[in-house]
């Protein structure tokens, strides 16, 4: 059985150079050299973390497939690579991997919104899960950019809440993210949606354009509040179109 | 959990480099210092580098236009620079506007546009 060193070092040959890569197994320490099918599922999360966090930052192209094409060799014990290895097989990984129905769609995460630092963890985990999907750098950034608007409003209003990541596949196969953020917080007045949505709203602490915001940048929106309930907004980021 | 952000000064000009989570109460701290220093210093003009800052919201950008703001108020001009494209793409679609302060590209080039190099 291949080691992690050998297994990812083939996928990144070409794309990252070697002496970033050196760098990168370096930093992973004892676990680049043992074989894939002896990792803890703990070792794959440290594993794809720094792979994330370092691909992004280095690679010449397309970093999420390349993510993507590790975090399937990864969790198929090494068997990915055995049919073509080297740059072929990890363009092939990569296709694969973007590709609907790929093992890349996960079980949701669901993230407490309780204390301000929440809304950077929140932001910083939806980033990932964005790129893990394989949308783009600059969708993934907005996937966080809306996270954050809704966390914050979690904290603003409701005090606590909780932000859930989905990864869905739509009816035409593509793949998207889904933001839950819910809370039991005072809800949202019909008076108050109207000025949100007519723009004259006006909040004490942010600009009051939070919602409108993230109605903007998603795909698909919807808002269900209740005053003295609570609030619950949905929305969808869809892959490229 | 207290922190402070380092202003850094270059001739007449303030310098902050944010690389740390905003919230509330750093950002009023920030704003205060700001205009104390402009003041005791006799700034021409205060440059906010958000190159390493991620993800910018309307939270954020709402504390930047208030500090630009209160910056101009002094009589100086504030200016952002370093913001990446994924962050201004994501502002424009948002639609929301950094309408309070000047941006530039990176550090000397607001330091040019302020007349200082």
């Amino acid at each position: 059985m291949k080691t992690v060193e050998q297994e990812i070092g083939a996928i990144l040959a070409g794309n990252i150079s070697a002496i970033t890569q050196r760098s990168i197994f370096n930093r992973l320490g004892g676990l680049a050299k043992t074989p894939i099918n002896q990792l803890s599922p703990g070792d794959r999360l440290t594993i794809m973390t720094e792979l994330e966090n370092s691909v992004r930052l280095f690679a010449r192209s397309n970093s999420p497939a390349l993510i993507a094409a590790c975090s399937r060799v990864l969790n198929s014990g090494g068997a990915m690579s055995a049919s073509g290895g080297g740059l072929a097989g990890a363009a092939a990984n990569a296709a694969a991997s973007a590709s609907p129905g790929g093992g890349i769609l996960s079980a949701p995460k669901k993230l407490p919104i309780e204390l301000e630092k929440d809304i950077a963890t929140a932001r910083l985990e939806a980033w990932s899960e964005a790129v893990r999907i394989g949308l783009s750098k600059f969708a993934s950034v907005k996937v966080a950019t809306a996270v954050s608007e809704l966390a914050r409003n979690i904290i603003f209003y409701a005090v606590k809440g909780t932000v859930e990541l989905r990864a869905v596949k739509d009816d035409r196969g593509s793949v998207g993210l889904q933001i839950i953020a819910t809370d039991q917080g005072p809800g949202i007045s019909p008076q108050k949606l109207d000025e949100i949505w007519g723009g004259t709203y006006k909040s004490q602490r942010g600009m009051g354009k939070g919602l409108v915001a993230v109605k903007k940048l998603v795909d698909d929106f919807h808002l269900d509040t209740r005053p003295g309930v609570g609030t619950t907004v949905t929305c969808v980021f869809r892959g490229e179109r | 959990m207290e922190q402070e952000l380092p202003i850094i000064q270059i001739r007449n000009c303030l310098l902050v480099s944010i690389q740390t989570e905003f919230h509330d109460r750093l950002a009023l701290d920030l704003q205060a210092s700001l205009m104390e220093r402009v003041r005791n210093v006799n700034a021409r003009g205060v440059i906010l580098d958000v190159s390493a800052v991620e993800i910018i919201d309307s939270y954020i950008t709402r504390i930047l236009n208030d500090i630009g703001k209160s910056v101009r108020f002094m009589g100086a001009d504030c200016f952002i620079v370093g913001i990446r494209p994924a962050v201004a793409m994501t502002l424009i679609e948002m639609g929301v506007e950094l309408d309070s302060v000047s941006t530039a590209l990176n550090l000397d080039l607001a330091l040019e546009k302020l007349e200082l190099l």
